[in-house]
């Protein structure tokens, strides 16, 4: 590849980037001035989340068990000898409630919620339901995304509740049983650790990875093109973009919650 | 009065749209004809706003739709409904939440009783039993959603009807139903209507006037009698290709 070819393409990719942040920047600005006509989209709010709650319960339970076991398992792992025990519930906790509670649900919901979301639009774009919408005088982003993106911001935060309540529980079976802890020394580890603003992160993580991936599946959505393949593709890229907002937003947010705390 | 004025549009870099004129009047029922791929639904998509021209006018009773600002548009769309080529009904919907979707936003709140007997009339219209009220798109054939996705056009009583191709991938028997469906809800609701459509035998046995699109512009116009004497030399050709065109 020649220097001017690669200058090229890395040019496109930036005016592919900034047209993309500009069409989101404007989806993001009409749901934000939606938000102020809250009876257009209450109703159809609270079918979402119900949907959205009850599709992603059982997955997210699933997950928060198993990290707490594999966080109880590695912290014991990196144990050298003459640390106090205790510090297996400190890794617990911190782990579900900083990092695995909140990520690996979001993750989780990227699959499930994101996907669906981005196949539902995107079905509804290439079958010319959304232009129905628009003739029929419906904002499709009232109709369709206001709600999806409420539902979603508001649900994570009890689905993430629910990962880390679980985690720590399973983090604390694994540890009285196979990893030589009483109950006691897991409590005192667990209260040692714990503290308020570790719980206020892990929530305000909840919420931006609620608005993240619900946001970013419905802009993916909205812009399916090419027929039933396309919505497969559509499901994909939303999945993916989705992951690695999430990743980058994971990122951004520590140093955040380092300076806070 | 819908009023087009040198419309052009290019789509993926090629001219899909080159200058079209077309004028439809009050009342008035005008088939548009052409091959596939002349960017007949196209023409459709920019009177309702879903497309902007690169060029050109379209204006509905004095609104010109691409300049319009979002309450012009809106009083646009307010007046016309489009049966789209797929019949795009709301897959999430039932039948009745599709037709009440056909009402102004807001109509039914508080009043599903009233609606709800809007809906079973307008079903009754389009020859359907309201036992499908329901039923989910998924759960009709073809031909029948084709009938409610027509039900959610005429339920607003908007003036403007837009057909998109909507005897298209349909048996011949029900071919016939639609076009006598269509026939006879331009008469009982008085609207005024576009049939695009690439059946010469449905374009004019409804069309008051026949619209030949091709190549980006319209190559030929007139009522379903001159079109047939013609010898116009594009549309001897659309005609001829088609053999029932022939007998007729
Ligand atoms: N959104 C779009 N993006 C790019 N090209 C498009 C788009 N919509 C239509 N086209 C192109 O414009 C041309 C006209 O399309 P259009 O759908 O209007 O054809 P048509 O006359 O309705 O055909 P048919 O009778 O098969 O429905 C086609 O070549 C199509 O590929
Ligand atoms: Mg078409």
């Amino acid at each position: 590849m020649s220097v001017a070819e690669l200058l090229a393409r890395c040019g496109r990719a930036v005016r592919g980037a900034a047209l993309h942040a500009g069409r989101a920047g404007i989806l993001f600005f009409v749901t934000v001035k939606a938000l102020g006509r809250p009876r257009a989209w209450l109703s159809e709010s609270f079918v979402q989340a119900k949907r959205i709650g009850v599709e992603g319960l059982g997955l997210v339970l699933l997950m928060g068990a198993l990290s707490g076991v594999v966080m109880a398992q590695q912290t014991s792992n990196q144990l050298s000898p003459g640390l106090p025990v205790e510090i297996v519930a400190g890794g617990v906790v911190a782990g579900m409630l900083t990092e695995l509670g909140p990520v690996l649900t979001a993750i989780v919901l990227a699959g499930r919620m994101g996907a669906g979301i981005g196949a539902e639009l995107g079905t509804m774009k290439v079958t010319n339901q959304i232009d129905a919408l628009l003739t029929l005088g419906r904002d499709p982003v009232i109709e369709l995304v206001v709600p999806r993106v409420v539902a979603g911001t508001i649900i994570l935060v009890p689905l993430v509740i629910m990962a880390n309540a679980m985690g720590i529980f399973s983090g604390y079976a694994i540890s009285t049983t196979l990893l030589g802890l009483t109950p006691e020394q897991y409590a005192s580890g667990a209260r040692g650790y714990y503290h308020h603003g570790a719980l206020i992160y892990s929530l305000v993580k909840a919420v931006a990875f609620g608005f993240t991936i619900t946001f970013t599946a419905s802009y993916v959505g909205l812009r399916a093109g090419g027929g039933a393949a396309g919505v497969g593709r559509t499901a994909t890229a939303a999945v993916v973009a989705i992951i690695v907002w999430i990743m980058v937003l994971d990122v951004v947010l520590a140093p955040v919650y380092k300076a806070v705390t | 009065m819908i009023e087009i004025t040198d419309l052009h549009k290019k789509l993926g870099g090629h001219p899909v749209l080159a200058g079209v004129n077309l004028r439809v009047a009050e009342g008035e029922t005008l088939a548009i004809m052409g091959p596939s791929g002349t960017g007949k639904s196209v023409l459709l998509k920019h009177i309702v706003g879903l497309m902007d021209p690169d060029r050109g006018d379209v204006i509905v009773d004095g609104i010109s739709v691409p300049s319009a600002d979002r309450e012009g548009i809106g009083e646009v769309r307010s007046r016309i409904a489009y049966v789209f080529q797929n019949s795009a009904l709301f897959d999430s919907l039932t039948v009745r939440g599709n037709l009440f979707m056909g009402l102004p936003p807001g109509a039914c709140d508080g009043r599903v009783p009233e609606c709800t007997a809007m809906a079973r009339t307008a079903l009754e219209q389009v020859n359907l039993s309201d036992d499908v009220l329901e039923l989910l798109p998924a759960e009709l054939s073809g031909g029948m959603q084709r009938r409610v996705a027509i039900a959610r056009a005429i339920i607003g009583k908007r003036r403007y009807i837009l057909y998109d191709e909507p005897t298209t991938g349909l048996d011949p028997i029900n071919a016939t139903r639609i076009n006598e469906l269509i026939a006879r809800v331009s008469r009982e609701v008085e609207a005024t209507s576009i049939i695009v459509t690439h059946d010469i035998e449905s374009a004019f046995f409804l069309a008051d006037r026949v619209v030949l699109l091709s190549g980006g512009l319209v190559q030929a116009e007139g009522t379903p009698d001159e079109l047939r004497e013609t010898d116009h030399p594009a549309v001897r050709e659309f005609l001829d290709a088609a053999p029932v065109a022939g007998v007729a």
